[in-house]
Parts: structure tokens; sequence; C-alpha cells
């Protein structure tokens, strides 16, 4: 296979072995170094896949947004633009979905309940029901061109959505506890070692969305181009059956 | 060379060449008909309204706190409410059908009856929110959620009871 098919470089097969390794460290660090909450206990230990998950999430529909942006400015209409929104718009829901999966199961353990209708739950559900929304009209059809507008305006929107998911548990008396890392409050209320383990999570989930998106937005060229191909193709082949025809 | 060799000759001699419209292939059909996008989206709608139903039904305001049963809006005493306190030291009783025990916030009380054995964190000083109806006095609850502060630390075997920093009474 010639490398131009390939989605991977040396970059990102080196990215990649650092991902791995991140994950292999968090997991020791997450289950066996770092302590067990005083009142949570074990489930604390949930935290260091829950939190980055809803950052990256976050940090994936910004990014979904920035280059929606960039692909609207008047002199670029680069379709590069749009393919960086939809892959980091993809991975943005895969983080999301980890967040609200493991939030689920930390509040069985802790609240006594998987879900419930306050006012984060919501508005999260809200936002990871509006992405999949994206990631639906992305698929609508049409050309590429009008693939990268419809989608580019409806990220604009979307990312709206990510003040009022962060501030919920400010604005309204929620179940779910305020933040406490990134939080209004001056003093950050945890063990030095969660914090830490916490931090690493937030590193390694960083590098695995970069390492991701790379991958998603280079196979999403390339169903691009087979796209476009498309029609070359199709011309072809008829050629070659009339010429056979013609024999 | 004959002619009929050279590329340049299809479509000049209509007999020997098949113009009747070709089955798209399997690509063409997937750019044409993207079904699946439209049910996904369609499904994304009713999901974004059944959402935004809760979130204006249920989300805003999720809870009451005790002191403000029949003082706020929307937290009248009789019909049902989510009351959120903190679990009184030394109230909670266990008997063989119910769990009684008291919650209080910004200096009020209120009795607590809910059947069953409460799940999550449940214990006294920890805040938690209850679903139920107040009647006579007592809150009859059905659903209990622990309400987890945002403070972590680390379980110290070797702590002495009572040397937390809450000390023997809960401090809000």
């Amino acid at each position: 296979m010639s490398n131009d098919r390939a989605t991977s470089t040396p970059f990102t097969k080196g990215l990649g072995f650092f991902v791995v390794l991140g994950i292999a460290l968090l997991i020791i660090l997450g289950i066996f170094v770092s302590p067990a909450d005083v009142n949570q206990g074990e489930s604390v230990r949930i935290m260091y896949a829950h939190v980055p998950g809803a950052w990256l999430a976050y940090l994936a529909f910004v990014m979904t947004a920035v280059s929606s942006a960039a692909y609207l400015w008047k002199r670029t209409r680069s379709l590069t633009w749009d393919r960086i929104a939809g892959a980091s718009a993809e991975v943005g829901v895969l983080f999301m979905g980890i967040s609200l999966v493991t939030g689920s199961l930390w509040g069985r353990l802790t609240w006594g309940t998987y879900w419930t209708w306050d006012a984060r739950l919501t508005t999260t559900a809200f936002l990871f029901v509006t992405y999949i929304g994206y990631l639906a009209v992305r698929g609508l059809g049409g050309t590429h061109q009008q693939r990268a507008r419809r989608s580019a305006v409806l990220a604009l929107l979307a990312v709206l959505e990510i003040p009022l998911v962060h501030f919920s548990v400010e604005l309204w008396n929620t179940l779910h506890q305020e933040a406490s890392v990134a939080g209004r409050g001056t003093d950050v209320e945890m063990n030095g070692l969660m914090l830490f383990t916490l931090f690493l999570g937030v590193v390694v989930f960083t590098l695995m969305y970069i390492w991701l998106v790379l991958h998603r937005q280079r196979s999403l060229m390339l169903e691009d181009m087979l796209d476009d191909s498309g029609l070359d193709n199709a011309l072809s082949e008829r050629r070659a059956e009339a010429t056979q025809v013609g024999h | 060379m004959s002619e009929s060799d050279s590329p340049d000759d299809i479509g000049t001699s209509p007999d020997s060449l098949d113009l009747s419209p070709r089955e798209p292939s399997a690509r063409q059909r997937r750019q044409r008909r993207p079904w699946l996008a439209m049910i996904v989206l369609l499904l994304v709608v009713a999901a974004g309204g059944l959402v935004l139903t809760k979130f204006l039904t249920s989300a805003i305001d999720y809870y009451c706190n005790v002191d403000e049963i029949g003082a706020k809006e929307g937290c009248e005493a009789g019909r049902r409410l989510r009351i959120q306190g903190i679990v009184d030291v030394g109230s909670v009783t266990d008997n063989a059908t119910a769990t009684e025990f008291s919650i209080s916030f910004g200096g009020v009380s209120l009795p607590v009856v809910y059947e069953g054995e409460p799940g999550g964190i449940f214990k006294e000083c920890i805040p938690v929110v209850v679903h139920g109806i107040l009647r006579d006095g007592v809150f009859n609850g059905d659903r209990i959620e622990v309400k987890h502060s945002n403070e972590y630390e680390a379980e110290n075997p070797d702590r002495i009871a009572g040397e937390t920093d809450k000390g023997s009474e809960c401090s809000l």
C-alpha cells in the first residue's frame, strides 16, 4: 500500500506510543496509587476518566467551532478545515459518551441512582444529542461544500451550549456537585495525589484527542477523494465496457 | 487496426451499445439516499424535544432546601417536592420496613420517612435530596439521592473517630 493512502505518519506513530504509555500510567495511578476518598471510597477513581472525558469533549466541540469558522472565513473555504471540524466532533461525541457512562456508574454508587434530570445532567444530555445531530447533518449528502457550509453554521450555534452546561451547577440547584478544579472558588478542595492523577488524566486524554483527530481527518480526506473519484471511475468503466463491446 | 479499436468510436454504433440505465453501485446509492442520517436526525430532534421538556419541568431548580418549604415559589407543602438537607446526627433509625431520619438546612429541621434502605453513600452529616410529599409535618420520601460535595479527601484508616474536621456535630 502506498504511503499516501495511510493515515499515519511518523509523528502520529510516536504520539500513539505516548498515548498507550499514558493510559497505562493513568490506570496504575488511578486504580492502585491514588487514595480512596473519605466519603466516596473506591468510586472516586471513576473521576479520572469522567472529568477528562467531559473537558476534552468541551475542547473538541470548541475546536469544531473554530475550524468551522476558519472554513467559513471568506478567503479560505478549505475542506481541510471542514474535515478537522467533523473529526473533532466525532471524537468529542466519543469522549462525552465516556463521561456520561462513567458519570452514570459513579452516580449509582454515590447518589444511589444512574440518572436524574437535574440541570447539569439535562444540559449535558442536550449537548450530546446536539452533536449526534451535527454528525447526522454531515451525512445528509450533497456536495462536499454543501456539507461543509451546513455543518459549519450548526457548529457555531451548538458551541454556545457549552457555557450553559459548565455553569449549570452554579445557575441552578443541581444534584451534581459544583466544579472542584475549574470552579469559581479560590481553593481546590482535593487531595494532592488525586489532583495529580486528574491532571495526568487530562494530559493523556488531550494526547489521545490529538491522535484520534489526526487519523480521523485523514481518513475523512480519503473518503472525500473516493467520492470525487466516483464520477471519473464511472466514466472510465463505461468507456472500458464500450470498448469491449466494440470488439 | 480496425476502426472499432479506437475508443473515440464509442457511441457511433448504437446497435452495439447498451445505453439503458444501470443499477447504481452501492457507493452511489449511499450518497444519493442518506436514509440513515435522516433517521438519526429525526431521532435527535425527538430526543432533543424530550430533553428540553425535562429541562423546563424538572431541571430548573431541581430541589427546594428545607427552609424554603412554603417560603419559595414552587416549594409549597402538599405538592410533590424534592427537598435538600443535611442528615442530622443521630437521627437515623431503621425498622423493618422504613428508614426514619431528619434533615436540616438553614436552621430548619424536617422529619423524613423513607420506605426502604437508602442507596449511594447515605449517612449522617451528608447532604441528601429526598423526593416525596409532605404530610402532617412528616416528609414521606420514595426516592433518596445523596448529594456529594466537591471536596475530595483521602481516606485515612488511622484517623480517630471524632477527629475529622466536621467534628461530632455536622458543621455547615
